[in-house]
Parts: C-alpha cells; structure tokens; sequence
C-alpha cells in the first residue's frame, strides 16, 4: 500500500529511503546521464570539452523548449504531431517578416508567436468541440504547415538575417551560458509554476487524468485542453525562431522529426500517455537524455543514419514501461 | 409439476466484493415451460442467470441438467449443454446477412476442402428454422436493416438452429412495440410447443402474466416464492418482490425550510418527459424507481450534464439557467454520481486534490497559486469530519476502498457548501458499515441545512431516509409520497406502471448516442 503510493505520485517529493528515490523517473534518468557522460568522456575527451559542452546545452535547451509544450498536450491525454513543422515554419515566417516585410524583430517574433497561438488554438477547438483526438487535427497541421512553408519560401531559404535577430540562437550570457537555454529555463520555469502551483495546472491533471469528473466538478475542462495546444504550438514557433536565429536563416526543412524527440522525451521523463501523470522536470530530464544521446552518437562517431533507430528504441522502451507500470496497477 | 426438470440449480450462492449476490438459491425449469423470472433490481436475477449461461463463476452449488451434474464455465459451454442467452444488447453481426448470422462459423460448405460457402444453401437453411418458428424474413437481408423486434427474433432462430433446449432472456421487451411483445409471445409459445424451455426475465407485470406457466420471485438474493399462473396477480407479485423489514436506515429530525430546488415541467432529449418536483432545505427527497426510468437523467439535466428541451429549474426561489456542469456548480449544486470512478473521482490524485477540485480558485491566489496551507486544512477538516480512512492526504485515492472513495467524492461537495446535493445510488458497492456511516452523514447534512435529492434503487434506502419520495417510471413521475404514508408495495405499483406500450416507443435504434471514435 505505502509503496505503490510513492510509485504512483511521480509529482510528489521523494520518500526518504534510498530505495524511495529509485522509485522516481527523474533520479533514474539522472543516474543514466551521468552514466553517458562519462562513458562518452571516456570514448572522447572532447566530449566534455567547454565548446562541445556549449553545443550540446544549446541543442538541449531547444529540445527542452519543444518537449515542455507537447508535455502539456500529453498530460491531458493528447498528443501534438505537429511540432517538427510548425517549428519550420516559425522560423520561416519570422525570417520572412523580417526579410519581406522588413518588420522590426521585436515584431517579426510577436507575429510569429501570435500564429503559433492561433494555430494552437484552431487545434484546441478541433479537439474539444468536435471531439476529434488530438492525432488527426494535428496531423493534419503537420502536413498544412510543412506545405505553407514551401510556398512561401519556393524551397528556398530565407537568408541575410539581421545580426540582432541571430543572436537569439547563437549568443551567450557571460560568453558561456547559450541565450536559448536561458529561454529554456525561462519557459521551464512559468510551466513549472503552472503546472505545480497555480489551479489551472491542478485542472490540466485533473483533465487529464479524469476529463469527466473534472468537468463535473465544475472544471473547464474545453479551456483547459484547448490551452495545452496553444502552449504546445507556441513553444514550437519559438524553437523555430531560435533555430532559424542559430543558422541566420528560415530553412523549409528546419525541425524535420522534431516530433519524434519531443514525444520520447516526455515519455522517457514519466508523462504518461494516457494523460493526467508527469511534471515539467521529467520532461526537461528526459530533453536532456535525448539531447546528451544524440551529441553523443556524433562524438563516438555512430553512422549517423543509425540514429533514428536508437531514439526509436528508446522510445519503444519508454513507453513499454509507461505500459507495462499500468498494467500491474489494474 | 412432477416431471424432471430440465435443469435443476440447487443452493447456489455467489459472493462480489461487499455483496452476497446470491444466497443458497435453487432454481429449475421443466421441459417446455415459460418460467417468469421477478425481483427488484439487485435481486440476483441477473446473477443467477449469468451463472447458468457461463459469464459468471458460482462459489457453491450444483447445477443438473436432464438430471445430470454438469460444470458450465464459459457461455461456450453452456452453449454445447444447450443453453442459449438473449442479451438486451444483441450479439449479431450487424453487416451480415440473417442467414450468415445464423450460421456464422458453423456455414454449409460447397465443397468442403476449399471452405467456399454455399449461400444459397445458407439461405434456405435459414428461411426454413425461421419458417418453423412462424418467421417470414429473407435470409439475404442485412441485420443492421431489421429492428430490434426482428433482430431478437433472428437471434433466437439462431439459437434454435444451435438445437437449444433453454433460452433465458433478459428483459427482451424493454425495447419492443406492444405489437412486436405480442409477436415474441407468439414465438416463445411456439417454442414451448417444441419442447423448448424460456426463462424470461422483465419488469413489466402486466404483460409477464399474460404468457409465463410459472413465476419465481428473487429478493435481495434468495428466493421468495413460486406462483402457478392461476394463483399469480400483480399485487400477489409485488408483495413478493418488497415484502421485507424496514426502518434499517432512519434519518434524523431536521428543519425542513424553503424550497431549495424547484424543477419544472423538466424535459430533456435524454428520455425524461415532464418532470415537476421540489426540494427543500434539509429535506432528503427519494426518487425511486426501476433502472432506466429516468432518475439518473433527471439528475444529469440538473447537473448540466444533459441538455434540457423545457422546463425551468429555481433555485432558492431564482430561476437559473444551466447550460454546463459549471453552471450548476456555481449556482449550488453538487452531484456525488453513481459511477463514482468514472464521474467522481480522479483516481490518479491524491485525497487532497480531489477533496478540493471544485474549489481551487476559490482557494488560490492573485497569481493563480493554489493556497497550500488552505488546501491541507480543509483536506484534513473534511478527512476527520467524515473519519476517511486513508494514510494521509497525499494517498493516491485509487488505493483507497469503495467506502472511502465515496467519502472523498462528499467531502469535494461539502468543501463546496453546496445547496443542493444530489446523490445516485450514494451507498452502492460500499460495505454493510460505511453505507451506515453514509446514511448518518445525509442527515446530518440535512440538519445543516443542505437539501437532497437521493435517487436509489434500494428500497429500504427509500424507506428508512426519505422525507418524501418521487417515483419514476418511463421518464415521468408517476407517483408522490410523504413520509409517514411511504408503503413498498405502492411504490413498486408506481415504478411499475408502464404506459401502454405503443405510446412510448422511441424511435429505437438511431437514436442512440453514436459510439465516439478516437
């Protein structure tokens, strides 16, 4: 009775036993990444190298970003496909503002996150209103989206971004901490309050976990679903807006298979696909394992074509476990 | 009757968590006989019927057929014996043939090896078995085009082609025309002319006593009686089905004030029809009934659950309107549904967050922080106030017992401080003492104030808690008691008192809720 309390409350404080902590999602993770450290810093010591180290935070930081926002749509029992292109075409259309329209930054980037906002919202509407699963409305965008790229940019890049712009991708606080991980800690940190603190992410769980006992308490539950699309479409338009600054420019093909490595990322990190279970640091640790695999499979030199294949397995393991931990508790 | 039975159930007894389901029962049907088989809803009628056709296990007890034990462990088994069951929802294959229905797995073959199916073959065959119960359908016609009437009679032709010496049927009338009841009466007299036994179970008297040779009476899981046809009538049944001790559950004396919630002329496109009733505060107001007569969705249209198509609803003496679970929240209202895991609770949370989900703004600050201090206090208040039994209010409540689930779906409502309570069936599946601490709970709510409206299909519930008690039947009230002039058997009449049945039947099939696809 004790024990299968701590294992189903992933949101709350570990227990104080050694054992208790190994119960926890996040602690085993953590244990894996430092784990993969060192293995990799064994194989190549550039690997912890401060360039490489550099690197690989940035590319972290911006997967994290992508996974806290489909963590959301996950959490009330959802998912978001669209991800992967909506991050192209944030970055096409914030290059495309700015170079076509010769829109300041500051407002290239509101219009871009206001489309992302939109289209979040036309997800949300789709889901709770026509009851459609998150699936189809969202595939739907991913093949909407990767096309409006195409016509907008003729397949071509969008170049020449303003230096300012860049920096946003490609600058550093103090010369060492990347800008985009600050976002990363930025966006980290509201969701974390939302979802932990605040009564509206109490709802999203309670959405998530229950959608009709919510809504008979008196929850709005429409609402709340509808904005976990919206946060999930506007945090990938604002990976696309970083990754567009990183290159200096709005590439159709930018965020091609995002999707895959947001989704893992949740669901290696405990968010259950069923909904209603996880939290933003399982998300974040689980970006991380992703983010520290994949730069490694470059320093190790794996043939690059293998890696899809091993952040599939991973994902297959994942949510094998989120299966399997179900099934023992019915 | 000194013939052998063709099949003999002797002291069968069947435990669910919480229940004695079935309690030493014998039961037997003798060849070619139409046995009706009554009881209150949770008599064990059901149970019983599911042990002889394979879906449920028995914990004791031996069944005989043709006066030999036989074990039936599966409904594939029973099957085999020659038992056969009509479901209310019916097993066809709604885009198949009648004929391939009929001989579904079982297909003359034109040439054996090849497995081609010889349908031509399979059409007669099947026109034939239904010629020989007096049914005219062509084979080749889709099922998912015939109604529901036609649709059990295939059913049963098919059961018939199987060589079925049993058929039980459960409430196959509840969906049927009273031109398409007489039909079925007509088929099962046929088949009792063949030998055929059927055990029918309905809960309309009316029409039940017009075709059985035999009445067996269950009542809260034993057997009450037999009545021969000729010794049967409604009030001899009825006296039957409730005739029992009452006064388990007496509701404390509380100050009946105002009128908390007026509902009228309540109809809604979920089946009720014109439903008017009051409750007051600290009244406790029963609405009794058969399940499926309307109670629950009477409820639903209070709760926003369901659309109303008229009526109005006061509360406290102001007309509302309520469009959403939402708006009957804020106006008051607090609903501890029958279904509990599904429309109570979110089984993944913990006691706390469920204790407060009705109420977290009310309890968060300007920054939309949820008050952690408060929420611990007013989880700890409600987990004393209403002795929840659990480790602490972190506990996730999925590991809590049914009675302490049903605690915590309460104490969400109390937190509320609602006006209005309305609780479906508050004591079902929850054990002998947490159904008393329950009950002392609702008059103590009622002494405070809080008016409830307790729909339940027990009757002692209705007896001993009520302070008046509306019953249902069809989806209108077809009768008002006071406390003081309650009387089982008047109730029962009331809950029984269908209408004539041509009047009533919906457009059937269509109209129900089109399954949601993911």
């Amino acid at each position: 009775m004790k024990t299968s309390a701590v294992t189903t409350q992933p949101r709350v404080g570990p227990g104080g036993t050694v054992r208790g902590w190994f119960k926890h999602t996040e602690v085993v993770l953590f244990l894996v990444i430092v784990l993969l450290m060192v293995l990799g810093g064994i194989a190549n010591p550039r690997f912890l190298g401060i360039e490489n180290l550099k690197i690989m935070t940035r590319d972290i930081a911006i997967l994290g970003i992508a996974s806290v926002g489909v963590g959301f749509v996950i959490l009330t029992g959802g998912i978001d496909l669209s991800v992967g292109s909506i991050i192209g075409l944030g970055g096409v259309m914030s290059a495309y503002f700015m170079m076509k329209w010769g829109l300041p930054i500051w407002l290239s980037i509101i219009l871009t996150l206001g489309l992302g906002f939109l289209i979040g919202l036309y997800h949300g509407t789709f889901v709770t209103k026509l009851h459609m699963h998150g699936f189809l409305i969202t595939l739907v965008t991913m093949g909407l989206a990767r096309g409006a790229i195409l016509v907008i940019t003729n397949a071509f890049p969008i170049t020449g971004l303003p230096y300012g712009f860049n920096a946003i991708g490609q600058g550093y606080l103090f010369n060492l901490i990347p800008i985009p991980v600050l976002i990363c800690i930025g966006v980290g940190g509201v969701s974390y309050y939302l979802l932990r603190y605040s009564y509206i992410g109490r709802q999203i769980y309670a959405a998530g976990g229950n959608s009709e006992a919510a809504r008979f308490s008196g929850v709005n539950v429409d609402a709340r679903v509808s904005l976990t699309y919206i946060i999930s479409v506007m945090c990938a338009s604002t990976v696309g807006i970083i990754q567009a600054a990183r290159m200096s420019l709005g590439h159709p093909g930018a965020g091609e298979g995002y999707e895959l490595l947001a989704i893992t990322a949740c669901i290696l990190g405990g968010v259950s696909f069923m909904g209603g279970e996880g939290g933003v640091p399982g998300m974040l640790i689980g970006a991380i394992l992703i983010g520290t695999l994949q730069n490694e499979m470059v320093m190790v030199n794996i043939n690059p074509y293998w890696h899809k294949i091993v952040i599939s397995l991973v994902l297959l393991a994942a949510v094998t476990f989120d299966y399997v931990r179900r099934q023992r508790r019915t | 009757m000194d013939a052998q039975p063709l099949v003999r159930m002797e002291k069968i007894s069947k435990h669910f968590p919480g229940v004695l389901a079935l309690d030493n029962v014998d039961f037997e049907v003798y060849p070619g006989e139409i046995l009706g088989f009554m009881g209150e809803n949770g008599a064990g009628k059901s149970t019983l019927v599911k042990i002889l056709s394979g879906v449920y296990s028995k914990d004791q007890g031996t069944i005989w057929w043709q006066g030999k034990p036989v074990e039936i462990h599966s409904p594939h088994e029973a099957q085999d014996v020659g038992i056969t069951t009509i479901y209310q929802e019916l097993a066809l294959v709604p885009h198949l043939s009648v004929a391939e229905n009929i001989f579904l797995n079982r297909e003359p073959r034109r040439i054996s090896q090849i497995g081609l199916v010889d349908f031509g073959k399979q059409e007669r065959m099947a026109e034939q078995i239904m010629a020989d119960l007096g049914l005219k359908l062509p084979g080749n016609r889709l099922v998912k085009q015939l109604t529901v009437a036609a649709q059990q009679m295939v059913e049963i032709a098919k059961a018939i082609s199987r060589n079925a010496n049993l058929i039980l049927m459960d409430e196959p009338t509840s969906a049927l025309s009273s031109r398409e009841v007489s039909a079925l009466f007509d088929l099962m007299r046929r088949l009792k002319e063949k030998g055929v036994s059927v055990v029918f179970i309905s809960h309309r008297l009316e029409e039940i006593l017009t075709v059985v040779d035999r009445i067996i009476v269950m009542r809260d899981g034993r057997r009450v009686g037999t009545l021969q046809r000729e010794e049967a009538t409604q009030a001899s049944i009825i006296r039957m089905m409730v005739g029992r001790e009452v006064g388990l559950f007496p509701k404390q004396e509380a100050k009946i004030g105002e009128p908390v919630l007026e509902v009228r002329g309540l109809a809604g496109n979920n089946g009720v029809k014109d439903v008017s009733l009051t409750v007051r505060k600290g009244e406790i107001v029963g609405l009794a009934g058969l399940i499926g007569a309307g109670r629950t969705e009477v409820a639903r249209l209070v709760c926003g659950a369901d659309h109303l198509t008229s009526g109005t609803l006061l509360i406290d003496g102001k007309e509302v309107k309520i469009d959403n679970p939402r708006d009957a929240v804020s106006s008051g209202i607090g609903w501890v549904p029958e279904d509990r895991k599904q429309h109570g609770l979110v089984l993944g949370m913990t006691v706390k967050e469920n204790i407060t989900l009705a109420i977290l703004r009310r309890i968060s600050n300007m920054l939309g922080a949820v008050g952690a201090a408060d929420e611990r206090d007013i989880s700890n208040n409600f987990i004393k106030a209403l002795s929840i039994s659990t480790p602490g209010m972190d506990q996730t409540v999925r590991n809590l017992s049914g009675g302490n689930q049903q605690k915590v779906v309460l104490a969400k409502w109390l937190a509320a401080r609602p006006k209005l309570l309305i609780m479906d069936e508050p004591t079902r599946g929850i054990d002998v003492g947490a159904k008393a601490e329950v009950h002392a709970l609702m008059s103590r709510l009622a002494q405070d104030g809080i008016g409830i409206l307790m729909i339940s299909s027990e009757m002692p519930e209705i007896m001993g808690m009520s302070d008046r008690v509306f019953v249902m039947c069809q989806g209108r009230v077809t009768g008002e008691f006071e406390r003081g002039h309650l009387d089982q058997e008047e109730i029962m009449t009331c809950a029984t008192k269908f209408l004539a049945l041509d009047a009533v039947v919906e457009p059937a099939a269509d109209d129900r809720p089109t399954p949601r696809y993911i």
